[in-house]
């Protein structure tokens, strides 16, 4: 029956999904991209106009939007890639069974469950130079003899961000691996464990492969979110000192905020690309071999 | 199996639609009416037994709170004003966060998106913003026809009125906060400094209350606490005034020497080496601890310092160089083009300008009122650190507002002051920078 | 035996629990501190002097239970309506082929890559239109902007991983599509589905932008209570870190119940390789 005619099953199981997001994500995407066309200014609403490509020639001239593109690919490829490892070790360690399993699996949550709001603060209070409990430590332990004053220097700033985006992403992956983990067979395994294969072999021939997309997609989700984040950079740094902690989505969101939205909307577009980029190539990869 | 699953997704999918129809359909019914609408007519039924002429109005307040305590504060002001304006108006107030001043662009964008209050607290520096899309109610006729209007100084309306760019006043003065200088005595005392009258004199002080006091060689005393974060503008103005310099015209030789200033300030480590992203928290906590000498705020944190000190801190008003400056902070009411009852507005913002309201809140607060009544009450009279801040009134001023100054406040000069303050860039690229992106057209 | 589980187990799992834990215990520390021991010269690793205060004042004077409840309103909503939208159209993209498939798959993709700041002030208009506006259904669809694309994907991902095998032996044991997927692969997908639904409800849970535009007084959720003591004059570091701890603890007590969950996927064990 459905070889005959168009089978429109699939259409309507992911109709509901699609109705919702379209009212919500995309007639406002769409203005977005109008407006990235334009000298969209509400500062100056008198003054809108169509413009163009000259948003995007100012862009690629404005050595800010360079500087925070760098950024951005300093802070994916160290924040997504240290959360991915540490989380995947995390959830291979929360599959083992021991004493107090479930408590330590509910508690490893707590960075992904604290409101962004308190991240950003409290990292920074734990940061702070003069009253900061990681110069204290550092200094108790005899590694430095003067507080740092890490989010303050260009050279110390970025560093200092990236691992807080890291602490928070860890639970993110351990628990979406650990989910995947449930779903390989024990048997498979087992048969390994006759092989005499090791600990070892068993994770590169075994676990990862039967992992193989819910690692693709989780990461590329990651990425995706990494890259669009603005709280924990706002809320420490606000982009600074001298622009050294500024990714594409801060500028955006600094831009946006002060409602200037045409040159927002290019740049949000221009970060859509090539998030696109990166995206299309890599699950075209991952999908084909099925 | 298959089928009962499908019809409950055409249910889902239906009600979505429906819904949507619905409230669709909602909208367009009482296009251009308030939320509090509803609320209102069926109160206006209850009261009319009272009284017939007076109609009951509810207006929607929004403001934000410095901190808790505030917050309860505001909630009583507006029960009290409920209860004793006989004009049958009833306040709502809805407190927003600050967030570091993203309170204005929520605001903005619920009053773009029709969906905002009709009135709210405001900061002078969105007025163009807002006063460009058409927001906020002229008050030029509202001002003129008030009993009140002598009780505020007529530079403060001035002030409004230059902000908005145009000859009309938008914005209902509340209260102000001029900046000036805290200082610990007993520093001075120990440094041998006394307190500076003149700028060359301040610059010394600074230098000579930055101390080592146990000699391990680390400075356990810094001289001033710069704020380097958003905010620092202010008392940065105050160098680039002193050497002569103006916000005109950001790289004439005076204007790059008071920045040179506040760079040695830093580079010689007069100023704690966070300085660059230090802002309102870090300056006060820094002072607090005993970690600066002083630092440049207003009344706002008075309390919290005697508090701490109870004597050992006091005030002297920004010293006098080639020039002097020190900058008015300033907090507002703004009512909403798109509220439907304007005269009510006016009454609930004219309440806080020079009613009972503004007694209540600047005592309270320790702001600097706006009406000259409640300035001559004893209570603001006899405190030092009011008596610095009425001091500091007559060369006080702000920032040019330009439809450029939120963004050039944001982000513009907590990062390019912070690059000079690195040694990335020299004080003249500082300002060259600086003056162009405040004065771009 | 004991020391490779030491190696093995104990002392990696230790060490990056230090890492993930000791931001909290220092929240919970500065929420008992008083305030003088918190900006003193030394810095204090448990209080010299244990307070309360801040807890009595939150659920006191404050009223934190309302934005409490209001916070889990939303997010327990979201994460149903978003579960079961986002399983339909994961299962439909996973096991059937398709004209359009790509092209809707890319669509839920890239809504996911487009910066939360930018849909604000036509989201407003639209929940304008809807007179959704300061209700808390205003906040569930303004979170499945994010929610339904990441599900739909993260779902997809689990059921790829899942053999076809399963269900199309039952299906050859006559059970038709609809029973093969709540006898076969429901149980089997348990886990993943309690993953993803953790992800919404932590989002929806901890999401500050939109919340900040779409409630008011009346229907605050947590994120925005806390920023509401965060002032121009300072940080209220007893009622911020006390107002944390509080919002986290809930969250972890869920999940605690909901990981039991994530083994049962394995006990059902109907997964042949």
């Amino acid at each position: 029956m459905r070889r005959k005619k168009i089978n429109l099953w699939p259409y309507l199981l992911v109709l509901p999904a699609l109705l919702i997001v379209t009212f919500v994500v995309f007639i406002p995407v769409i203005e977005a991209i109008f407006m990235s066309f334009q000298s969209y200014d509400l500062r100056r609403p008198d003054k809108i106009a169509y413009l163009g490509f000259k948003n995007f020639a100012e862009m690629f001239s404005d050595p800010i939007f360079w500087l925070a593109f760098k950024n951005t690919i300093i802070w994916v490829v160290f924040g997504v890639g240290l959360q991915f490892l540490f989380g995947f070790i995390l959830a291979l360690l929360l599959n083992q069974s021991f004493r107090g399993r479930g408590m330590i699996r509910a508690v490893s949550l707590i960075p992904w469950a604290t409101p962004g709001v308190l991240i950003g603060l409290m990292w920074k209070w734990i940061y702070d130079g003069n009253y900061g409990v990681l110069n204290d430590l550092l200094i108790k332990l005899g590694l430095i003899d003067q507080g740092i004053t890490f989010l303050s220097q260009t050279s110390t700033a970025f560093g200092s961000v990236i691992v807080t985006i890291i602490w928070q992403g860890i639970p993110f992956f351990a628990i979406m691996i650990l989910a995947g983990l449930q779903v390989i067979s024990q048997e498979m395994y087992e048969a390994a464990d006759i092989d005499g294969a090791s600990k070892l072999q068993k994770l590169f021939h075994i676990t990862i492969p039967s992992l193989k997309n819910v690692i693709i997609i989780t990461i590329l989700l990651r990425i995706i979110w990494v890259s669009n984040s603005v709280d924990i950079i706002h809320n420490m740094t606000g982009g600074g000192p001298s622009y050294s902690t500024q990714t594409l989505s801060v500028y955006i969101f600094n831009k946006a905020t002060v409602l200037d939205l045409g040159y927002s909307s290019s740049m949000a577009l221009f970060l859509m690309f090539m998030l696109a980029m990166v995206a299309v190539p890599y699950l075209k990869n991952a999908f084909k071999e099925r | 199996m298959m089928k009962k699953l499908i019809a409950l997704m055409f249910i889902l999918a239906l009600s979505v639609l429906l819904v949507a129809c619905v409230s669709n359909h909602n909208s367009t019914s009482n296009q251009d009416t308030d939320n509090s609408e509803d609320g209102t007519s069926t109160e206006t039924e209850q009261e009319e037994t009272q009284s017939d002429e007076e109609e009951e109005v509810e207006l929607t307040y929004w403001y934000w709170a410095d901190n808790s305590e505030y917050s309860n504060l505001m909630q009583d002001i507006i029960a009290e004003f409920n209860q004793t304006n006989d004009k049958g108006i009833t306040v709502i107030g809805e407190e927003y966060p600050w967030d570091g001043g993203g309170y204005s662009e929520t605001l903005f964008t619920a009053g773009v998106g029709g969906g905002g209050p009709d009135v709210a607290a405001f900061k002078l520096t969105s007025t163009p913003l807002f006063t460009a899309n058409d927001l906020l109610v002229n008050l030029d006729d509202y001002i003129n026809n008030w009993k009140d209007k002598a009780d505020i100084e007529e530079n403060l309306y001035d002030i409004m009125k230059s902000a908005s760019g145009t000859e009309n006043l938008y914005v209902m003065p509340w209260n102000t906060q001029i900046l000036y200088m805290y200082y610990r005595p007993s520093i001075f005392e120990k440094a041998g400094v006394d307190v500076p009258t003149t700028y060359e004199e301040l610059l010394t002080a600074i230098e000579k209350t930055t101390m080592d006091t146990d000699g391990d060689g680390n400075t356990d005393i810094y001289g001033f606490g710069m704020r380097g974060a958003t905010g620092g503008q202010e008392p940065w103005g105050s160098f680039i005034h002193a050497r002569g310099g103006d916000f005109k015209n950001m790289t004439s030789e005076e204007a790059i020497q008071g920045m040179q200033d506040f760079i040695d300030i830093y580079e010689n480590g007069y100023a704690p080496p966070s300085a660059t992203t230090d802002g309102f928290n870090e300056i006060i906590a820094n002072f607090k601890s005993g970690r600066t000498a002083m630092t440049v705020h207003h009344t706002g944190s008075s309390a919290e310092m005697v508090e701490t000190f109870g004597d050992d801190v006091s005030a002297f008003p920004f010293p006098e160089g080639v020039g002097q400056w020190t900058s008015m902070g300033d907090t507002n009411n703004v009512i909403f083009e798109s509220t439907e009852h304007k005269e009510a507005a006016f009454e609930w913002v004219s309440y806080l300008a020079t009613g009972k309201g503004q007694e209540d809140w600047t005592i309270a607060t320790g702001n600097v009122p706006v009406s000259t009544r409640v300035q001559e009450m004893d209570h603001f009279q006899n405190d030092k650190f009011m008596k610095a801040s009425i001091e500091g009134v007559p060369f006080a001023g702000i920032l040019p507002i330009k439809d450029t100054t939120t963004e050039w406040i944001s982000t513009v000069w907590p990062n390019t002051t912070a690059s000079a303050l690195l040694g990335d860039i020299t004080a003249e690229e500082a300002m060259q920078q600086l003056h162009e992106s405040l004065h771009e057209e | 035996m004991r020391w490779k589980k030491i190696f093995s187990l104990y002392f990696p799992l230790g060490t990056i629990l230090l890492f993930l834990l000791f931001p909290f215990y220092w929240t919970f520390v500065t929420s008992i501190k008083p305030e003088d021991e918190l900006y003193g010269s030394t810095v204090t690793y448990w209080p010299k002097e244990l307070t309360l205060a801040s807890y009595q004042k939150l659920f006191g004077e404050f009223n934190f239970l309302l934005p409490m409840w209001n916070s889990f309103l939303v997010a327990t909503i979201t994460t149903f309506v978003t579960l079961f939208v986002s399983t339909l159209a994961a299962y439909s993209f996973t096991r059937y082929e398709f004209k359009g498939k790509g092209l809707l798959m890319g669509l839920f993709l890239t809504n996911n890559m487009f910066p939360n700041v930018l849909l604000l002030i036509p989201l407003f208009a639209i929940m304008r239109s809807f007179d959704l506006l300061y209700t808390p259904m205003s906040l569930v669809m303004a979170y499945a902007t994010f929610t339904i694309p990441f599900s739909v994907w993260m779902l997809t991902g689990y059921l790829k991983d899942l053999p076809n095998a399963l269900e199309e032996a039952a299906m050859i044991d006559g059970a038709n599509r609809a029973i093969a997927f709540i006898k076969v692969i429901l149980p089997v997908l348990t886990p993943s589905i309690v993953a993803t639904g953790v992800y919404i409800f932590i989002q929806s849970w901890n999401e500050y932008t939109f919340a900040v535009l779409f409630t008011n007084e009346a229907t605050r959720t947590i994120p925005v209570t806390l920023k509401n003591l965060i002032g121009q004059l300072g940080v209220q570091w007893d009622l911020l870190t006390a107002g944390g701890i509080i919002t986290i603890i809930p969250v972890c007590i869920m999940f605690f119940f909901a990981q039991k969950k994530l083994i049962e996927g394995m006990t059902a064990g109907s997964v042949k390789g």
